[in-house]
């Protein structure tokens, strides 16, 4: 058995309750052996969001603390300024981190405050049965756009990444998708990355993982990989917005 | 230590820190951003850490995660900030967190004034946020009072794991008053058994702070705030009785409302008339019992005074009271506050009216 | 309440630390003593108004509304609160500010050019301190030692001569309040 394959020990060695093909569970592993090879796993305080990623409660062998709707990075902000030599990174979805938790996120950015954020963004509200998002695509249904997103009413998909990078004090901001392998390797690194900026003491690292929701799109875990290909990542290009690390 | 005039807004914030206080996250809204203005400046001395939030929800939620680390965390807000900070109290709460949340109420509802009022009696004591658990609530009517109360409350808290209110009408925030402060608290040696992180290298199991439970265990969770209700009414009752051996009219009046109960008690007993008042320091745990065991055969009515219309108090009241003697209510309100002399004179009027 | 002074002039006047230095002052000699501003638009520029209430007793409520002693430093202050001062109450006004005719007749009315008189004493910052040094003349709540102990102390961390010239201001308000009485 080759290493790669190995279990990382900042998941429990118990099923995941994700949905068949859903990316979750690909970032869920990403994130665990960065944090495993990072020798983090037993200083790491994550905090859980509200939405899929809350099943986290379930498998993470980690300390966490499961915050409110939105309030993640309020809720690790507080974490990190009173236990600054602790990991504290948050896991959040796209209606969790960019609708209810618009405020939290942009201000704990633009503080700078020393955690990372890894955004889970699969353009839907996966959790509460595939509601229109701040990040769901034009002409993309939703039960909530059963006509598909109105550009007109709706608006356009939120870009996290270029609204972070608006702010000056962010060390990290970086955007990957995982439905390919090349994907999945590039994301690994983006993750260690933003998990060594705050090993550093750098301001605020964030890293944007484009996912799928087979359950919500109504497609096959491989239609959602093309589609990811043909829309979404067309609306959302993965690279590196900033890195103050190469800038030096 | 000699006494020293104070506002009422800086004596909470030292309090607090000599209380053990290590972590304030708040949002700027009078009449008590001076709180948030003392602990920015003097928090740090202590090692603390003080955060001003982007927001009412942000600042909760940061007490939250404060707490979570098993550091002595507390906000403070006024009735619109207390509004919007309802979720993370409800967190707090449903993960067994403790904190304190010092409430300076002023007039509303909506924007209402910046003026002194009691108006959120309610929302203080009875819906904090959705789900089901209660806080302690604690009433000071002097600074120095509030003082005592505030270097208290984070114990109080920590016994429960359980958030507390200290609860306070804005003539308290903003009078300056003789003060004297008791010496600071020595903090726990360690950090609680089910904080997160605090990693010091030695194996331990992991920890999870949280509010989400299963149906089952969630029951569990509100039997047991059930349980600490019932403990607090049983223990930690704080009531002052005033001038009651011989009252035959009982005020019931709590913060800034019970000192001008007491100049109207001084000068109506100055006339004969036979007054006292009941002044609840705990607002929860109500105190029942020195309703309950009046001599109603002596007492010929209960009044409520508070500054709030229409009255917020009038059904703890009534609860113990039942229909054994008349409850009348008098208050001014919307920031408009109740005054010495007009207080005394519609209480005379008050009286008056029921011996005609 | 008798033992109640209530302050009002506009803001920008030091209306409100006229109040805690003579509050403050008053606890350090040892009496009782709160403190109470009504704020709102006042403290935006507005008229300004506190009440200060000291005894040998404690205090049992500051919601006082009527008072003893009424000090009137802006024309506007005066029309708004004269009717708080109780019948046989000391109204201590700033002769070239309160422009209206004192019209009551059940009360004790004193004007000071404490403009002038500051004016005189070096600045006209420190009139305040002046009326300050005039309520202490009149009414000896606290002695002038212990005020100028807690004047010293407010300006702790300015120059001497700030100092000097706030006590100088202290003293001709007490002396204004001596040639007066």
């Amino acid at each position: 058995m080759s290493k790669e394959m190995l279990r990382t020990t900042a998941i429990k060695p118990v099923p995941n309750t994700f949905c068949p093909g859903c990316l979750h569970a690909m970032a869920s592993k990403l994130i665990g052996e960065c944090l495993e090879e990072l020798g983090l796993v037993d200083k790491t305080v994550m905090v859980i969001p509200v939405g899929c990623s809350t099943m986290g409660l379930n498998f993470w062998d980690l300390d966490m603390v499961s915050a409110a709707h939105g309030r993640a990075p309020a809720v690790a902000t507080a974490i990190k300024r009173v236990q600054p030599e602790s990991f504290v990174f948050s896991y959040q979805g796209d209606g969790d981190l960019a609708s209810i938790g618009l405020s939290e996120i942009l201000c704990a950015a633009n503080r700078g405050e020393k955690i990372t954020v890894i955004f889970a963004n699969n353009s839907t509200y996966g959790m509460t049965g595939g509601q229109m998002a701040p990040t769901t695509l034009i002409g993309q249904k939703a039960t909530t756009a059963p006509a598909g997103r109105n550009a007109e009413v709706d608006g356009y998909p939120t870009d996290m990444c270029a609204l972070l990078s608006t702010f000056q004090a962010p060390s990290y901001i970086a955007r990957c998708a995982l439905n390919s392998v090349s994907g999945v390797k590039a994301a690994k690194a983006a993750i260690k990355t933003a998990f060594q900026h705050q090993i550093d003491g750098d301001a605020f690292s964030f890293v944007e993982l484009m996912t799928n929701c087979p359950t919500n799109w109504g497609m096959q875990p491989l239609e959602t990989f093309e589609f990811m290909n043909e829309c979404t990542l067309k609306q959302f290009p993965v690279g590196v917005m900033r890195d103050r690390k190469e800038e030096h | 230590m000699p006494k020293k005039l104070v506002k009422g807004c800086n004596a909470i914030a030292e309090a607090a820190i000599l209380g053990g206080c290590r972590f304030f996250a708040g949002y700027p809204i009078t009449p008590q951003s001076e709180i948030p203005e003392y602990l920015a400046e003097h928090l740090p001395e202590v090692g603390g850490t003080f955060i001003q939030g982007e927001s009412e929800v942000a600042s909760i939620n940061m007490v939250y995660g404060a707490a979570a680390c098993g550091v002595r965390a507390m906000t403070s807000s006024s009735g619109p900030g207390i509004s919007l900070k309802a979720e993370g109290i409800s967190y707090l709460a449903g993960a067994m967190l403790p904190a304190v949340i010092v409430d300076v109420t002023r007039g509303g509802p909506g924007l209402g004034c910046i003026q002194p009022a009691q108006q959120d009696y309610l929302q203080a004591t009875k819906a904090l946020g959705h789900g089901g658990f209660r806080t302690m609530v604690f009433a000071p009517h002097t600074v120095q009072e509030a003082v005592d109360l505030m270097y208290d409350t984070f114990e109080y808290a920590e016994r429960d794991r359980n958030p507390v209110v200290l609860l306070l009408d804005g003539c308290l925030a903003s009078v300056m008053e003789e003060v004297e402060f008791p010496a600071a608290k020595e903090l726990p040696a360690k950090h609680p058994e089910w904080a997160v992180g605090n990693f010091d290298g030695t194996p331990r199991a992991r920890r999870t702070v949280s509010s989400l439970a299963g149906k089952e265990a969630m029951e569990q969770r509100n039997i047991r705030s059930g349980e600490l209700f019932d403990s607090w009414e049983k223990n930690d009752v704080r009531v002052e009785k005033y001038m009651l051996e011989d009252a035959e009219y009982v005020i019931v009046a709590y913060g800034m409302s019970a000192r001008v109960c007491k100049y109207a008690i001084q000068q109506l007993r100055a006339e004969g008339i036979k007054i006292g008042m009941i002044r609840p320091i705990t607002l929860v745990p109500f105190p029942k019992a020195a309703l309950d065991e009046l001599d109603y055969n002596q007492v010929k009515a209960i009044i409520d005074v508070e500054m709030s219309l229409p009255a917020q108090m009038r059904d703890d009241i009534a609860l113990q009271v039942k229909d054994r003697v008349p409850i009348l209510t008098y208050g001014r309100s919307g920031g408009v506050t109740l005054m010495n002399e007009e207080t005394t004179e519609a209480l005379k009027n008050m009286i008056g009216g029921m011996n005609k | 309440m008798k033992n109640a002074i209530i302050f009002s002039g506009s803001g920008g006047q030091g209306i409100m630390s006229m109040g805690i230095m003579l509050a403050q002052s008053a606890v350090e000699s040892g009496k009782h003593a709160v403190y109470l501003p009504s704020y709102g638009a006042e403290q935006r520029g507005g008229s300004a108004k506190c009440v200060v209430i000291i005894d040998d007793e404690e205090i049992v409520s500051p919601m006082t509304k009527y008072a003893g002693t009424f000090v009137a430093l802006s024309d506007t202050g005066y029309n708004k609160f004269i009717d708080e001062l109780e019948p046989g109450g000391l109204l201590i006004y700033d002769s070239a500010l309160v422009t209206s005719k004192i019209e009551r007749d059940d009360i004790t009315a004193l004007g000071i050019p404490a403009g002038d008189i500051a004016l005189e004493v070096g600045s006209p910052k420190v009139a305040n301190v002046i009326i300050n040094g005039v309520i202490i003349g009149l009414m000896g709540i606290v002695s002038q030692e212990t005020f100028q102990q807690s004047l010293d102390l407010k300006f702790a961390k300015k120059s001497e001569e700030v100092r000097a010239l706030n006590r100088k201001a202290l003293q001709a308000g007490i002396d204004y309040a001596n040639s007066h009485r």
